[in-house]
C-alpha cells in the first residue's frame, strides 16, 4: 500500500559483476503444515484435528504460550485422533472408536 | 387498709398545692420546701381519697386552660404581626419550659389513674398504659392539648399568615429575624402528644400553609419572568429559585419535608417545560456545555423530564455524525486514517459534551452510545456487499458498514512499518490502537473487522513488516479484552508462536545445510494461518527449486506426520538486477520472481505472453496480474517490463503481447537518476487467488449461517425448551462479538434447524422451541 518506491537506500557495494541479469540474494520460502491424516476431524472431540482437543483449549485460555502441543496419534488401522483424546479413550476401551479394532499405535505426530 | 381511707381529702389538700401549681405555671420562684410539700401532697391524695386522682386532673386542667387564656390575651393584644409571632412564641417557650417541670411532682397520678379504670376516662387509659415515660405522662398531655385546644385554635391562621408573610417578605429581599419563624415552627412540632405520629399538627398546619404560600408565589412570579427575561435566564432563575428554596425549607422547615420542592419544581420546571425543552436541539447544536448541564439539573427533578433531552442528543449525534461522513465522503472512503481520525474526532467530541453537559450520566451514556452505534454502522457513505455464494442462491444481504474493513486498515498502518507508525512515539500507537478498539466495540460486523486485521497480520508477519513486534502481541491481548471470541484470538497467538518456532527452525536448518543462507523458511501451522487450501502451480525458477526437496527432508527429520503444502503466492525474496545503468535490489514476490527469471537465459529477447505462461505454468489471472505489477507499478517512473501493444489493465494483454527488460531501468530520486538501490516491488502481498477473494466476502456469510446454528443449538441444548423472544435476546448476546444476527437469517436458520430435526415447535405454542436430540 504504502511502500515508497521513491525511498531508496543504498545498497551494500559489491563489486563483481555477475554473470545474470537477475540473481537470487534471499528467498523466503513459505508453507504450511498440517497433520497426513485422512479425516482432518478428531472423531473423539469433534474439534479439527489441526487445533488443539477441547481439552487443551479450555487449558490453554490461561496459559497458551509454552504449552506442549496437542499432537496427532495414528493406530495400526490408520485412523488417526489427538493423543489427548485417544489416551483418555483407550482407559475405557482399548478399540478404535471408529473401526472396532483393537488399538495400537503406529505412529505418533512430532 | 381500706377501713383507713378518708382520712386525707383532695379537698383537704388542693388548697395548699393550688398556689405553687399556679406558681410554676407563671414561673414565679418556687421554694424548695414548697416543691417537696407538692410531691407530698400528692401522694398523699393518691393513697387516701379514692376520687383524689380523677379530681385532681380535673382542677389541674381547669388551672391550665385558665392560665392558657390570659396568655392568649396577652398574645392577641399585640396588633402588629412581628409583635404577635414574638409574643406568642415568648409565651410558648415559657409554656412549653413548664411542661417538663409540672407533671414531675404529680408523676403518681400515673399509676393512681391507671389502677382506677372505672374513673379513668378512655383516653387516658390508652396513653397511660402505653409507655409511662415522662414525654407521655398525663399532665404533660393535658397541658399540651390544653394550649393545643384552647389558644392554638383559635390564633393558628394568624399565626401562620404571619410567619407565610414574613418568609414572602424573605423572598421578596427583606431581611427579618428569622427566628420569628422558626419559633413558629418548632411550637407546632412540639405541641403534638400524638405518639404515632408526632408530625401531625406540624404538616397539617404549618407545612401546608408553607406550601401553598410558595406556590401561589412562583405560580405569580414564574410565568412573569420567563415572558420578560426569556427561556435562557428563566432557566438559570429556576435554578437559583429551587436552590434558594432548597436552601429556606432547610431553615424553616423540619428535615424530611420533601413536599415543598416537589411543589416548586412543579411550578417553575413542570409548568415551563415546553418552553426549556424548545432550547434542548439549539443548544445540543451549540454545543452550549454550561446551559445544557443547567437545563439537565433542572429537567432531571421532573419525573421522565430528561428523556426528551436524551432523545435530542441522540438524534443530534446521529445525524451530525452521519452529515460529518458525507460531507468527508471522497476523504474517508479512500484513506482509513481519515476516516477512524474523523470518527475519533467525531467521538472525542460527544464524549466531551457529555461529560461536561450531562457529568457522564449513565442514561446519556446510553445515548450516545446508540448514536455511535448508527454513525458507525452506517451503510450511506460506503458499504460492503457480502453476498452469499451460489450454495444459497443469488440471494442478497444488506449491505454493511465498511467501518470495521478501515479500522483494520488503520490497525495495519499503526503496526506495520509505515510513515505514520515511524512518526509516531510508542504511546501514541498505544493510544490510537485502544480508539480503534474503542470504536470497535460500537461495530455490529465485528467477524468482517477480524477477517481483516488477521489478513493484514499474516502479511506483516510473512514480511517480516512489524513496527514492534511487542504491540503487535499487545494488540492480540487487547483483543481479548475487549472481548473478541477466544478460538479467534488464540488463532492470532498461535500465528506469533508459529514465527518463533519458525524462526528456530530456520537456523537449524541453515547450520545443517552448506548451502548459503540466501533462504529463510516459515512452515506454519495451517489450522492457524490457511484460509482454505487453494494451490496455485508454479514453475519455480532452478535456483529455488532446488531448495524444496532438501527443505522438506530435513523437515521430515524434525517431525513425523506432517505434511507440507508450499504456499508460493505468499513467498518472497530479493533478488540483484544487473543492466548497463547500474544494479538493484528488488524486492519481489514468487511469482514476480517466476517470470523475470525466464529472461535470465536470453536477457534482451522478447517474450510473448503465451510464452510466459509456458515457462511459468502461472494460471492465466495470476500470471496477468503479475505482469501487470511488472509493467505499471505505481510510483515508478521507469518501469522494469516493457511490452507491446498497449493496455491499459491486465485484461488486455492478449497471446501475442511481447514483454522484454527495460534496460534503462533505473530509479529515479528527486529528478536524478540513480546507479544503485533497493525497491520493493512487492506491493500488498497477495494472501489468496483472485477467485478465493471473491469467496471471501461470501465465506463471511457462510460462517454466519454456522455461528448462528451453532449458537442456537448451544441454547437449546441447556435450555431444553424457550421461547422465541427469550432465544433471539441469547443469541444475540452470544454472538454480538463477532456479528449482529439478522431476524432474516434467524429466521431461515431456525426454519432449517428444524426441518433437519434438531429442534421442533411447540405444538401447542407455535412460538416455543424444543429441543430434539
Amino acid at each position: 500500500m504504502s511502500e515508497d518506491p521513491e525511498n531508496v537506500e543504498k545498497m551494500e557495494g559489491d563489486s563483481a559483476k555477475p554473470d545474470r541479469m537477475f540473481t537470487l540474494k534471499k528467498w523466503n520460502a513459505v508453507a504450511m503444515w498440517s497433520w497426513d491424516v485422512e479425516c482432518d476431524t478428531c472423531a473423539i472431540c469433534r474439534v479439527q484435528v489441526m487445533d488443539a482437543c477441547l481439552r487443551c483449549q479450555a487449558e490453554s485460555k490461561r496459559d497458551f504460550y509454552g504449552k506442549q502441543d496437542c499432537v496427532v496419534v495414528w493406530g495400526e488401522c490408520n485412523h488417526s485422533f489427538h493423543y489427548c483424546c485417544m489416551s483418555l479413550w483407550v482407559k475405557q476401551n482399548n478399540r478404535c472408536p471408529l473401526c472396532q479394532q483393537e488399538w495400537s499405535i503406529q505412529r505418533m505426530g512430532k | 387498709m381500706l377501713k383507713e381511707k378518708g382520712q386525707v381529702k383532695f379537698e383537704e389538700k388542693w388548697p395548699y398545692m393550688r398556689p405553687v401549681v399556679l406558681k410554676l405555671l407563671k414561673q414565679e420562684p418556687v421554694s424548695q420546701p414548697e416543691w417537696q410539700e407538692l410531691f407530698y401532697s400528692v401522694h398523699l391524695v393518691c393513697l387516701w381519697d379514692e376520687k383524689g386522682p380523677a379530681k385532681i386532673r380535673d382542677h389541674l386542667h381547669e388551672d391550665i386552660v385558665q392560665f392558657i387564656k390570659q396568655a392568649q390575651v396577652r398574645v392577641l393584644a399585640q396588633r402588629e404581626e412581628q409583635a404577635l409571632l414574638k409574643a406568642y412564641i415568648a409565651e410558648w417557650r415559657k409554656f412549653f419550659t413548664q411542661c417538663n417541670y409540672l407533671p414531675t411532682p404529680f408523676r403518681q397520678l400515673e399509676s393512681a389513674l391507671q389502677g382506677k379504670s372505672a374513673s379513668g376516662t378512655a383516653s387516658v387509659q390508652a396513653s397511660g398504659t402505653k409507655k409511662n415515660q415522662h414525654d407521655d405522662s398525663i399532665v404533660r398531655k393535658l397541658m399540651l392539648d390544653s394550649w393545643n385546644e384552647s389558644i392554638f385554635s383559635d390564633i393558628k391562621h394568624r399565626l401562620q399568615d404571619s410567619a407565610m408573610k414574613l418568609v414572602q417578605a424573605e423572598r421578596n429581599g427583606e431581611a427579618f429575624d428569622s427566628q420569628l419563624v422558626i419559633g413558629v415552627r418548632e411550637s407546632y412540632v412540639n405541641l403534638c402528644s400524638n405518639t404515632e405520629d408526632k408530625m401531625q399538627i406540624y404538616r397539617e398546619n404549618f407545612e401546608a400553609a408553607y406550601i401553598q404560600s410558595t406556590e401561589t408565589f412562583y405560580r405569580l412570579k414564574a410565568p412573569e419572568q420567563l415572558t420578560i427575561n426569556g427561556v435562557q435566564a428563566y432557566m438559570k432563575y429556576a435554578d437559583n429559585k429551587l436552590r434558594e428554596e432548597e436552601a429556606r425549607a432547610q431553615r424553616y422547615l423540619e428535615a424530611g419535608s420533601n413536599g415543598v420542592i416537589q411543589c416548586c419544581v412543579k411550578v417553575l420546571v413542570g409548568n415551563a417545560l415546553s418552553a426549556i425543552l424548545a432550547e434542548c436541539a439549539p443548544l445540543i447544536r451549540g454545543g452550549e456545555t454550561d446551559r445544557l448541564h443547567l437545563m439537565f439539573r433542572l429537567l432531571e427533578r421532573v419525573p421522565d423530564g430528561v428523556l426528551p433531552m436524551l432523545r435530542e442528543l441522540e438524534s443530534h449525534i446521529t445525524s451530525a455524525g452521519l452529515a460529518d461522513m458525507v460531507a468527508a465522503a471522497d476523504i474517508i472512503t479512500q484513506d482509513s486514517e481519515k476516516y477512524v481520525e474523523r470518527l475519533l474526532e467525531l467521538f472525542r467530541k460527544f464524549s466531551g459534551l457529555v461529560k461536561d453537559a450531562f457529568s457522564d450520566d449513565p442514561r446519556f451514556l446510553t445515548a450516545r452510545d446508540k448514536a455511535f452505534k448508527t454513525v458507525v454502522n452506517d451503510t450511506t457513505v460506503f458499504r460492503l456487499e457480502l453476498g452469499t455464494g451460489k450454495n444459497s442462491g443469488t440471494k442478497v444481504v444488506a449491505p454493511e458498514s465498511k467501518c470495521p474493513e478501515l479500522l483494520a486498515n488503520y490497525c495495519d498502518m499503526l503496526l506495520r512499518r509505515t510513515p505514520l507508525s515511524k512518526r509516531l512515539t510508542s504511546e501514541e500507537i498505544e493510544l490510537r490502537l485502544r480508539d480503534v478498539l474503542l470504536v470497535l466495540k460500537y461495530v455490529a460486523n465485528k467477524d468482517v473487522f477480524m477477517r481483516y486485521h488477521k489478513a493484514h497480520l499474516t502479511r506483516r508477519l510473512i514480511l517480516d513488516a512489524s513496527a514492534d513486534s511487542e504491540k503487535e502481541e499487545d494488540m492480540v491481548e487487547w483483543l481479548r479484552e475487549v472481548g473478541m471470541p477466544a478460538d479467534y484470538v488464540n488463532k492470532l497467538a498461535r500465528m506469533f508462536q508459529d514465527i518463533k518456532v519458525s524462526e528456530d527452525l530456520n537456523g537449524q536448518f541453515r547450520a545443517s545445510t552448506a548451502r548459503h543462507d540466501a533462504i529463510n523458511i516459515k512452515i506454519l501451522n495451517a489450522g492457524a494461518w490457511a484460509r482454505g487450501s487453494e494451490r496455485v502451480t508454479v514453475s519455480l525458477p532452478l535456483e529455488l527449486e532446488d531448495y524444496i526437496p532438501e527443505i522438506e527432508e530435513f523437515y521430515k527429520k524434525k517431525h513425523s506426520g506432517r505434511k507440507l503444502q508450499w504456499y508460493h503466492h505468499m513467498s518472497n525474496g530479493t533478488i540483484t538486477f544487473a543492466n548497463s545503468v547500474g544494479r538493484f535490489d528488488l524486492d519481489v514476490t514468487t511469482f514476480q520472481m517466476a517470470v523475470l527469471f525466464a529472461w535470465n537465459q536470453r536477457p534482451l529477447e522478447r517474450i510473448s505472453y503465451e510464452n510466459l505462461r509456458l515457462a511459468t505454468e502461472l494460471p492465466d489471472a495470476e500470471l496477468r496480474r503479475t505482469l501487470w505489477s511488472l509493467v505499471a507499478f505505481p510510483k515508478l517512473k521507469r518501469q522494469l517490463l516493457l511490452f507491446q501493444p498497449t493496455a491499459s489493465a491486465p485484461k488486455d494483454f492478449m497471446e501475442h503481447t511481447v514483454f522484454w527488460i527495460n534496460q534503462d531501468f533505473a530509479l529515479v530520486k528527486n529528478g536524478k537518476l540513480q546507479k544503485r538501490g533497493k525497491i520493493n516491488l512487492i506491493g500488498r502481498l497477495q494472501l489468496s487467488t483472485e477467485r478465493s477473494q471473491l469467496e471471501d466476502n461470501q465465506s463471511i456469510v457462510q460462517l454466519r449461517i454456522l455461528r448462528t446454528q451453532e449458537a442456537i443449538i448451544k441454547i437449546l441444548k441447556m435450555r431444553k425448551r424457550i421461547s422465541n423472544g427469550a432465544l433471539q435476546a441469547e443469541l444475540v448476546d452470544i454472538l454480538k462479538n463477532m456479528f449482529l444476527p439478522s431476524k432474516k437469517m434467524i429466521k431461515e436458520q431456525l426454519e432449517w434447524l428444524i426441518e433437519h430435526k434438531y429442534m421442533k415447535r411447540d405444538d401447542d405454542d407455535i412460538n416455543t422451541f424444543i429441543y430434539m436430540a
